[in-house]
């Protein structure tokens, strides 16, 4: 029973990256209706731009900030220069071409940094905490991990509920029409989700890279599970991206600790299965129809 | 006053709208009467910047509309009421409210927020609650609450009877005949249903396959038989 509870204590710092990276998806999809594969590819990139500034300056906190910039920057672009022309032709051919910018931005990186695995700087301690005279699953590095995934999620939730900026994102995804008729500007909204999303995703990638390390590659499996969160949580919830993604952490926590951690990508694919099987629309979900 | 000068739109091949000219001063209500497929929607959005005109074009107080994006044109003073009582059904009726005019002051907003709740106590009452759980005159109170918040000189209404009882039809349109002349904004009323429309309206005119048939006083036309029976089926 111990050793449960270790594995899953052992999931919540996973399944907080897990969580950030539900959570960009999910603002894509919230304002664009378009599940952004190249999310991974965009938060891979910037995390390479944040490894050489932590190079240069040797400060973890200014490639933080360097991440957080070069995500808002790069989601932009993508949205711009990607999603907007094909956007007009359908959704399937948006959906498609992210996945062609994933393929591009990894081949990029690759010209660019090699395509070695690259060792990220751990900035916390990593090990164990040891407390009441016992050790605990969990490293400071985990509960700042949890922070940052804490602040964002209140902070979203506060932009969508409580500022102007966040009703003219609420409107424009639910419906752009009458979004532009109450004067909202339609265009740059959906710009600036994209950027956000671009952001959540550069911290994740930032957070995420300490614990494994960096290739081009490295963080293809975090957009499985992530996807897995995203869908399964409903899409269009931040609360559900959230929930979910922590949930998915600690299954896979338990599932690695008893098995082996190459099952669990196939767990998360059951359980991605079993939901679109039963509550198609996803936990937090409405009951709308949607194609991804 | 809204002028539109020889306004011509196209829908690929399809001739939507022919040479229409029309004049809606403020302080009253003019109805656009006609068949579907007669253009009045499509000459609802070509005026709220939603689709681009082939020729011609509009003008509010002498500042052109035409050209301009939607999201623009609302701040010129052109707030339209789309078909289909047009709310995020997904925002509460405060947020729906909230939605409209965002470019405004916020002062002037909660002004402008308070009034519509004068006009339509129904939806203070409603505020915290889901657009889509308000019953179908209640929408539309809330849709055409929504255009108000944007303080337009000219309000575009698309066909607000459509689905709603008689009654709360009626009380709809006399509001809105007490709203143009009170706050003396010009109102652009297009309808299928005829009578109603010609029923509040100080003028009108029928739209055919995209052309203007007539115009005149309402009561001339309603009182119009042969045109009653060729465009209006009355």
């Amino acid at each position: 029973m111990t050793q449960f509870l270790d594995y899953v204590l052992g999931g919540i710092g996973s399944g907080a990256i897990i969580a950030l990276m539900a959570l960009a998806l999910v603002l894509t999809w919230r304002a664009t209706r378009v599940v952004n594969f190249a999310q991974v590819g965009q938060a891979m990139f910037t995390t390479f731009i944040a490894l050489s500034i932590q190079t240069l300056t040797g400060s973890w906190f200014i490639a933080l900030i360097g991440a957080i910039v070069a995500g808002a920057i790069l989601g932009v672009i993508v949205q711009y220069l990607v999603l907007r022309p094909v956007k007009r032709m359908d959704t399937s051919g948006a959906i498609i071409a992210t996945f062609g910018v994933l393929i591009a931005l990894q081949a990029a990186a690759g010209m660019i940094w090699g395509g070695d695995s690259q060792a990220y700087p751990q900035p916390f301690s990593n090990t164990a905490i040891s407390l009441f005279g016992r050790e605990w699953p969990l490293s400071v590095y985990d509960l700042v991990v949890i922070g940052f995934a804490g602040v964002l999620v209140v902070g979203l939730t506060l932009l969508f509920t409580r500022t102007s900026l966040g009703l003219s994102m609420r409107a424009t995804a639910f419906n752009p029409e009458v979004a532009r008729l109450s004067g909202v500007r339609v265009g740059r909204t959906l710009t600036i989700g994209w950027a956000l999303a671009g952001v959540v995703g550069a911290v994740a990638g930032v957070l995420v890279a300490p614990t494994s390390a960096i290739s081009p590659n490295s963080f293809d499996i975090l957009l499985v599970f992530a996807f897995t969160a995203a869908v399964i949580g409903g899409l269009d919830s931040l609360i559900g991206a959230v929930a979910l993604g922590i949930g998915t952490g600690l299954i896979l926590s338990v599932v690695s600790g008893y098995s082996d951690s190459s099952n669990a990508p196939v767990v998360a694919l059951v359980l991605l299965a079993l939901n679109l099987a039963i509550k198609p629309e996803g936990i937090f979900g409405h009951n709308s129809a949607r194609s991804v | 006053m809204l002028s539109i000068t020889d306004l011509s739109v196209h829908y690929g091949p399809v001739q939507a709208l022919s040479h229409v000219s029309l004049d809606v001063p403020r302080g009253e209500v003019t109805a656009v009467i006609g068949a579907n497929g007669a253009g009045k929607s499509t000459l609802m959005r070509t005026l709220a910047g939603l689709v681009r005109p082939e020729s011609g074009s509009a003008s509010l107080d002498g500042k052109v509309l035409t050209g301009h994006r939607a999201e623009d044109v609302v701040r010129m003073g052109v707030a339209l009421v789309p078909e289909g009582r047009s709310t995020v059904p997904e925002l509460t009726v405060d947020e729906n409210l909230r939605l409209g005019g965002l470019w405004r002051s916020k002062a002037d907003r909660a002004a402008t927020h308070a009034e519509v709740f004068d006009m339509f106590p129904v939806l203070g009452d409603r505020r915290k609650l889901r657009a889509d759980t308000l019953s179908g005159g209640e929408r539309q109170q809330l849709a055409i609450g929504r255009a108000l918040m944007c303080d337009p000189q000219c309000l575009l209404l698309d066909e607000p009877s459509l689905g709603l009882a008689p009654l709360i039809v009626t009380q709809i349109l006399e509001l809105v005949k007490r709203l143009a002349s009170e706050v003396n904004i010009a109102v652009l009323l297009v309808e299928q249903n005829a009578v109603t429309a010609l029923r509040v309206a100080h003028t009108a005119v029928v739209l055919n396959l995209g052309q203007v048939v007539m115009s005149g006083t309402a009561s001339d036309i309603a009182s119009h038989e042969e045109l009653r029976h060729a465009y209006l089926g009355c």
